[in-house]
């Protein structure tokens, strides 16, 4: 029997975990995604190496810019950083900090980030970012009443919104993992992951295609340092995706039911295994579908939408 | 606020399966080819088959299993066969409009049309709810998902501008109310539902007649055409 690690320690290692493996979530995909496609691709560690140089080189701010340009890439870092605190990372009994918020606190926190890196992008006057930042805004105006009608679901489903609520909830017992509510919900929140992220069939993650740059638009001025932390917050930011679709939604199993520090390492190697498997579910679809029009986007929206607005209705009969 | 109890696995099962019919009502709005339009008529009936097949399983009732296989046998079989092998002047034999003939007749857009959808189903649902009406086989929830699977069925055919999405619309109607007899007198006696299922057969044949009678006139599956010969 090892250790018990102190409280605090966890609550730091939720973040420290969410930090340090989320470039290498993304080296998985990218790697599995070239494989699929018959090519080598880049190392699973290449992010890191990126994040290493451009940390290193010197940075430009565009002329007119103010202290918003640059401020934005730390702003966005902090929420990112923040928000592992609310969730269930790597324990599934709530941590004191797991209280500060609930889901729809952590939902604020990341549409705060992605406000700022837009708010940013118009700083830049660069027609590209400019374009980027409208455009997430515009398809964020239409993603978030799906949120809401998951935030609903899981509200109706549990009594709370607390994350932890509803993982314990779904482990509770099969009934709670056929329930159509819980399927529906989980099936948007998938749809809005696959919009947030970036992923085909919404945006090519890496193409510097400008007619459906969405994301990869925004950080087109930024530069050295400050590039390497909206990289970096990109990559966070789908590893906490990740993490609340499989640790609250989908699969609430190998968290930490104690705070032993073999349990906590378990914990750590399960979220990393399960969000490579939900990365390679990602880059199969990214290898299966073809990009939407841009115009096309409302109708893959209007589709999440529906799932959660049945989630919500099939709750109403007291069958869901 | 209370947190709503989870129904029971074979409830919860069930419900599922509902829903996914009804989700398949909904993936007829996106069909553009008439080939895939059929293919998902084909799943939706197959998904109405496994139903029926878990309700005999789980309450005990020998003869749906009968009733599994036959319609089944027809909805998944025979029916798109019928159908392709009526449609195949129509659709095939063009090669420039061909299978993709009937894309882009929605009278609204595909956005708009689900969002209508949504709230019609929305309707059908709570007012079933409103009714109160208990089954002993199946959770009040599948009764009203077939009920929006009816209502949506219509708002395809009302939509959707072409002679071939509206015959699917009433096909899946169709499909709706076996969900719905499915729900409500899972203890037919088994010869009426044959009835019922053969009565399918004629439909599907005189809706594949109509089709191609109006292909041969209008040469489109269009129904825009239509329009001019009001008085």
């Amino acid at each position: 029997m090892s250790a018990a690690l102190p409280v605090p320690v966890i609550q730091f290692l939720q973040v420290v975990t969410i930090a340090a493996a989320a470039p290498g979530v993304s080296g998985v995909i990218a790697r599995v995604e070239a494989r699929l496609q018959g090519r080598t691709g880049p190392r699973v560690l290449q992010l890191y190496y990126d994040l290493a140089k451009l940390l290193r080189k010197e940075a430009l701010a565009p002329e007119g810019a103010s202290w918003v340009f640059l401020a934005a890439p730390l702003a966005a870092a902090t929420c990112y950083l923040t928000v592992p605190l609310l969730i269930p990372v790597l324990t599934s009994y709530g941590l004191p900090l797991g209280y500060m918020g609930d889901i729809l606190g952590g939902g604020f926190i990341l549409s705060l980030a992605s406000f700022v890196v837009a708010v940013a992008a118009l700083e830049t006057g660069s027609p590209y970012a400019q374009l980027g930042a409208s455009r997430a805004k515009t398809f964020a105006a239409i993603t978030e009443p799906v949120v809401l009608f998951v935030v609903f679901t899981v509200a109706l489903v549990t009594g709370t919104d607390l994350p932890y609520a509803l993982a314990a909830t779904v482990r509770s017992s099969a009934g709670q993992i056929v329930r159509p509510a819980h399927l529906l919900a989980a099936a948007a929140l998938f749809m809005v992951i696959l919009y947030e992220t970036g992923r085909i069939p919404v945006e090519t993650h890496t193409g510097t295609n400008e007619f459906g740059m969405i994301e990869e638009a925004r950080p087109f001025e930024h530069s050295g340092p400050y590039l390497a932390l909206l990289k970096w917050g990109s990559a966070m930011k789908q590893l906490i995706l990740y993490t609340i679709l499989l640790n609250v939604f989908v699969a609430p199993w190998g968290l930490a039911a104690t705070p032993q520090a073999g349990a906590v390492a378990l914990a750590i190697v399960a979220l990393a295994a399960k969000a490579a498997a939900l990365g390679t579910v990602v880059a199969i679809i990214d290898n299966s579908f073809a990009k939407l029009r841009l115009f096309k986007i409302t109708e893959f929206v209007a589709g999440a939408f529906l799932l959660a607005v049945l989630g919500v209705f099939t709750l109403y009969l007291g069958g869901g | 606020m209370a947190a709503v109890a989870a129904p029971s696995v074979f409830a919860g099962a069930a419900n599922v399966i509902s829903v996914g019919v009804l989700l398949a009502e909904f993936g007829m709005f996106r069909q553009a080819l008439l080939r895939d339009q059929v293919r998902l008529y084909a799943a939706q009936s197959g998904l109405i088959s496994v139903l029926a097949i878990v309700v005999a399983a789980a309450r005990h009732l020998p003869e749906l299993y009968v009733l599994a296989a036959l319609s089944a046998g027809l909805k998944l079989v025979i029916v798109p066969l019928v159908l392709r092998r009526l449609l195949r002047g129509a659709g095939e034999a063009s090669p420039g409009e061909g299978w993709s003939d009937i894309a882009g007749t929605g009278a609204l857009s595909l956005a708009s049309t689900v969002l209508l959808a949504i709230g019609v189903a929305a309707f059908g649902f709570f007012s079933i709810g409103a009714l109160g009406i208990r089954s002993p086989v199946l959770p009040l929830t599948a009764l009203a998902i077939s009920v929006s699977v009816a209502l949506v069925a219509f708002v395809l055919m009302i939509m959707r501008r072409d002679v071939a999405s509206q015959a699917i619309g009433f096909l899946s109607l169709e499909n709706g109310i076996s969900l719905t007899a499915l729900v409500v007198a899972a203890g037919l006696p088994l010869i009426l539902e044959v009835a019922f299922l053969f009565d399918l057969l004629v439909v599907v044949v005189v809706f594949g007649l109509l089709i191609r009678v109006h292909h041969g006139r209008a040469e489109s599956l269009s129904t825009a055409d239509l329009t001019s010969l009001r008085g």
